[in-house]
């Protein structure tokens, strides 16, 4: 997993594209008012256009005036009625048997079991609770329009605010007594899954440094490990299928007896912590960019190996108390090959972490040798003690790791590629200090909290379309904005041409004609201004819808709970915010909508 | 009829001072036309009614099938909104939710909640009016009572039959007990005894001070409980005023007379030619089909088992 979404910076999301979307809405809703008073102008006259508008206004605010919530809960409490007597609890029974029969098709010999059974339950619960979401929402209130029921609800005082209100918390609240049952027995099917223990298989002597004994476990859960054991009776298996487990001996000679602790980082929360990153050229002059290697991944920037040139990432906040032990650096760097050279080997390069004062005592810390795996996390612990190179005469001495870090706390880690004529591609979020784990179980609930959101969120949409779609409709209606959500970037990339082949009609001309995407099109300069004419008004609605809707896919944090990172107060800040913020215009909307239908009609 | 019209319409001069305190309904050149989709004119379904319901009257809408009776208690309500014109209730407009405070409404089905059962579809619409729970609670129970449910009230309504239906309908309209009751089609779906017990329980309404308004097209049932009715005809009003004096013939009298003997009818043939008058019909006259079958349950009820002895 790569962090290239990136968990924007608080202030900058809050002051950058918040505040600006929030002036958007507000002026569509200006501009909706000023169409609504022009339409009505246009009927009756200017007098008569103001004073419906004013009215409809006016109205509003008597409205929010009398608002009362046990009404709303009154009728929240008839949506949770209405669906428990359609058994909608029945998914929870479908999700219980999914988990159950998941052995079958989940593969058990997989790298790293935990990320896919994360994955799994959670892109499960997901998909059926936004499923649960779109029916219950989307077909109550058009069968109350049909049935007439709605007509002994709103010949009483009731607002249309809190029918709608009423039925987004309902139906949310049943979406939550679904989803917090499936949540608990995900925990327990991920940890009871992976749980496992071995024994030993055989074991013999060794006198290789600490290490007295050496030995092999049993096969269990589909693999096996090997493990050392030191001198103070203590000792650790290798890391299989991602987790490794704690030996202790009891014992002694004929009689020892070898005991394994459970299996430890499979379900874990890593924080990382993200530094600042800039660039030295081949040169070692000071560039704002690596070097571009092609299209393949613009997001990455390159350094060259065997130059001087290279990726500085600048820490803060690195002091004895938040690491008394030094700290683990996690780097997911690519390499790109000018030479295939042995595949089978990574290429190397080397770390250097560097005081950011000129005038420290200590300026720079022995270059740290190692090889980078591609496609994987790889981890270097930076012990406490450390050796550095000595100011005056650059000999090599034993020093503290925060010597290296300057008054502010800060601390600059240098990345070099180590061979020549090949080089290292790396972003800003590709190495990070590992801070202390959080909480397994605190980030799974996080990670459901993005799958309510999306559920309350389906919810809101489901309900706004059904005030005035007839059920079907709204369905569709909502779906669309499902789909629309989760694929916005892509939609998004077509709407502004960063994805080659044009907009919908002359990519389909393409398709038809079989036709490169890099080739112009030959049919002469008319027919191609009319396609391309459609193509931009489209492309100019597909825009605006991709804006407008939610972005479902940033709500998706299955994969930080999955590949075990912690999910970032910030990013859930967000998300909540976010969401809110949808929710609560959707029910505008969805207000207005239903005020103004005619219910009898 | 023009001038009945004219007394009920609010420009009437001798009636505005009574009639600002005690208008209840009012609607003023009130009109609604159904369009399609593309907004083409389908149905004028009201055309420019002037009506005016005072507090504590019977008011009966009549007419035939699709004569604009239930668009106008559409109206009222603000379920449908005026094409042009305005509905007034107790003085504010008909789009004010605030008003429906003080009404009660019985749709021409009983739409309700089919998975909720009688105690919690009323508990439900008590608290549309944010009643205390308490009260609530026995409001409740005294609705259930009356309406005589109290033996299936923990029943789900899907297992109601239609005049059970309507009972329970009848008691979420009255359910804040209310000022102003709208009846769409009161006695539709109920048996004769059902209808007599609505029909009592109108009259009762109006002897607590209520204001009634119904729309019907059974002519005996408005005629039983109606102090004033609007016929409709095609969107139109055809006539308004009081029942009483709507239906009485002003030109025949008519003499009822009991234990008379053939002589003494002949004489008074002889009586009638003699003074010029013409004789319609003399003959023993008929119960309605209605007194009649009521009779019949009532007497079954005194003495169960044995077959009517009811002549007639």
């Amino acid at each position: 997993m790569t962090f290239d979404q990136g968990i924007p910076d608080f202030g900058e999301w809050l002051f950058g594209g918040f505040v600006v979307s929030l002036i958007r809405v507000a002026l569509l809703i200006v501009g909706g008012f000023l169409i609504g008073f022009l339409i009505s102008s246009a009927r009756r006259g200017p007098v008569e256009g103001f004073y419906s508008v004013s009215k409809v206004i006016a109205s509003s605010v008597v409205d929010l005036i009398n608002w009362s919530v046990p009404r709303t809960i009154a009728m929240a409490m008839l949506a949770v009625q209405e669906a428990i007597r359609r058994r909608v609890l029945i998914a929870f029974v479908v999700f219980v048997v999914i988990i159950l029969f998941a052995g079958w098709y989940l593969d058990v010999q997989s790298d790293n079991p935990a990320r896919l059974y994360l994955s799994f339950v959670l892109t499960a619960s997901n998909y059926l609770v936004v499923l649960l979401a779109l029916f219950l929402s989307t077909f109550s209130l058009p069968a109350d329009i049909k049935n007439r029921t709605i007509y002994t609800v709103v010949t009483k005082p009731v607002r249309s605010w809190e029918i709608v209100l009423g039925r987004i918390l309902g139906f949310v609240t049943v979406g939550t007594m679904l989803l917090v049952p499936m949540a608990i027995v995900s925990y327990f099917f991920v940890a009871r899954g992976l749980s496992h223990d071995h024994t030993v298989a055989q074991v013999e002597a060794a006198s290789a440094g600490d290490v007295t004994h050496e030995g092999e476990t049993s096969f269990d859960s589909h693999h096996r490990h090997t493990f050392k054991m030191y001198s103070d009776g203590t000792g650790e298996t290798d890391v299989v299928t991602s987790h490794w487990h704690q030996v202790t001996k009891s014992g002694d000679g004929d009689s020892a007896a070898y005991e394994f602790g459970p299996p430890i980082g499979l379900l874990q929360a890593r924080v990382p912590v993200f530094g600042s990153l800039r660039f030295k050229d081949r040169a070692g002059a000071d560039t704002a960019k690596g070097i571009n290697v092609g299209h393949e991944w613009s997001y990455r920037s390159y350094i060259e190996g065997g130059t001087l040139a290279a990726a500085i990432w600048t820490f803060e906040g690195v002091t004895p108390q938040r690491y008394p032990d030094g700290f683990d650096l996690e780097m997911n760097l690519r390499v790109f090959r000018t030479f295939k050279g042995d595949m089978e080997k990574g290429i190397l390069g080397s770390i250097v972490l560097r005081n950011p004062d000129p005038s420290a005592k200590v300026r720079r810390s022995e270059a740290i040798n190692f090889t980078a795996k591609e496609f994987s996390s790889d981890k270097q612990t930076i012990p406490k003690s450390i050796r550095v190179v000595d100011n005056q005469d650059g000999s090599i001495r034993d020093g503290d790791l925060f010597d290296l870090v300057d008054s502010e706390g800060q601390i600059e880690v240098w990345v070099q590629c180590g061979e020549r004529a090949q080089y290292y591609g790396m972003a800003e979020r590709d190495v990070y200090i590992l801070d202390h784990d959080a909480p397994f179980i605190a980030n799974l609930a996080k990670g459901y909290v993005g799958i309510w959101l999306q559920m309350v969120m389906v919810t809101a949409f489901g309900v706004m379309f059904s005030t005035f779609l007839s059920g079907a409709v709204a369905m569709m209606a909502t779906l669309s904005s499902i789909v629309i959500g989760y694929f916005s970037t892509f939609i998004l990339d077509v709407a502004t041409g960063t994805q080659q082949g044009g907009g919908p009609l002359e990519a389909l001309y393409r398709i038809l004609t079989q036709s490169n995407v890099q080739v112009d099109l030959e049919i002469g300069q008319a027919p191609t201004s009319v396609i391309q004419g459609f193509d931009m008004v489209f492309m100019m609605f597909m825009r605006a819808m991709a804006g407008l809707l939610p972005n479902y896919s940033k709500f998706s944090t299955t994969q930080y709970v999955a590949y075990g990172y912690n999910i970032d107060g910030t990013l859930l800040s967000i998300q909540l915010i976010t969401a809110f913020c949808y929710v609560f215009g959707v029910s505008l909307i969805a207000y207005y909508l239903l005020k103004n239908r005619e219910i009898a009609a | 009829m023009a001038d009945q019209v004219a007394e009920a319409a609010p420009s009437s001069a001798d009636d505005k001072p009574q009639a600002e305190s005690d208008v209840v309904i009012e609607t003023r050149n009130l009109s609604k036309v159904y369009r399609d989709f593309w907004g083409r004119q389908k149905v004028q379904a009201l055309k420019a009614l002037d009506l005016e319901v005072r507090k504590g009257e019977i008011f009966g809408l009549l007419g035939p099938n699709g004569s604009g009776k239930s668009t106008t208690i559409k109206l009222l309500l603000g379920l449908l909104f005026p094409t042009s014109g305005e509905a007034l209730i107790f003085g504010r407009d008909s789009s004010d939710v605030g008003k429906n405070e003080r009404i009660g409404y019985l749709p021409e089905e009983s739409y309700l909640y089919k998975f909720l059962n009688a105690v919690e579809t009323l508990d439900f619409y008590g608290r549309l009016f944010d009643m205390p729970a308490d009260v609530r609670a026995d409001r409740v129970n005294e609705l259930i009572t009356m309406v005589g449910l109290d033996w299936a009230k923990r029943r789900q309504l899907k297992e109601y039959s239609k005049g059970m239906t309507r009972r329970i309908g009848l008691a979420q309209a009255l359910i804040n007990d209310p000022e102003l009751v709208l009846l769409d089609e009161p006695t539709s779906g109920l048996d004769p005894l059902g209808t007599r017990e609505m029909k009592d329980l109108i009259l009762r309404l109006r002897d607590e001070g209520k204001t009634v308004v119904m729309c019907s097209h059974l002519l005996a049932d408005v005629q039983d409980v109606c102090d004033r009715i609007a016929i409709l005809h095609q969107g139109e009003l055809k006539e308004l005023g009081r029942v009483d004096t709507l239906l009485t013939v002003k030109d025949m009298t008519q003499v009822r007379a009991e234990s008379l003997t053939k002589e003494a009818e002949e004489e008074i043939r002889a009586v009638i030619e003699k003074h010029g008058g013409n004789l319609v019909a003399m003959e023993n006259p008929t119960t309605t089909l209605e007194e009649l079958f009521l009779n019949i349950v009532r007497d079954s009820d005194e003495k169960p088992g044995r077959r009517s002895t009811q002549d007639g």
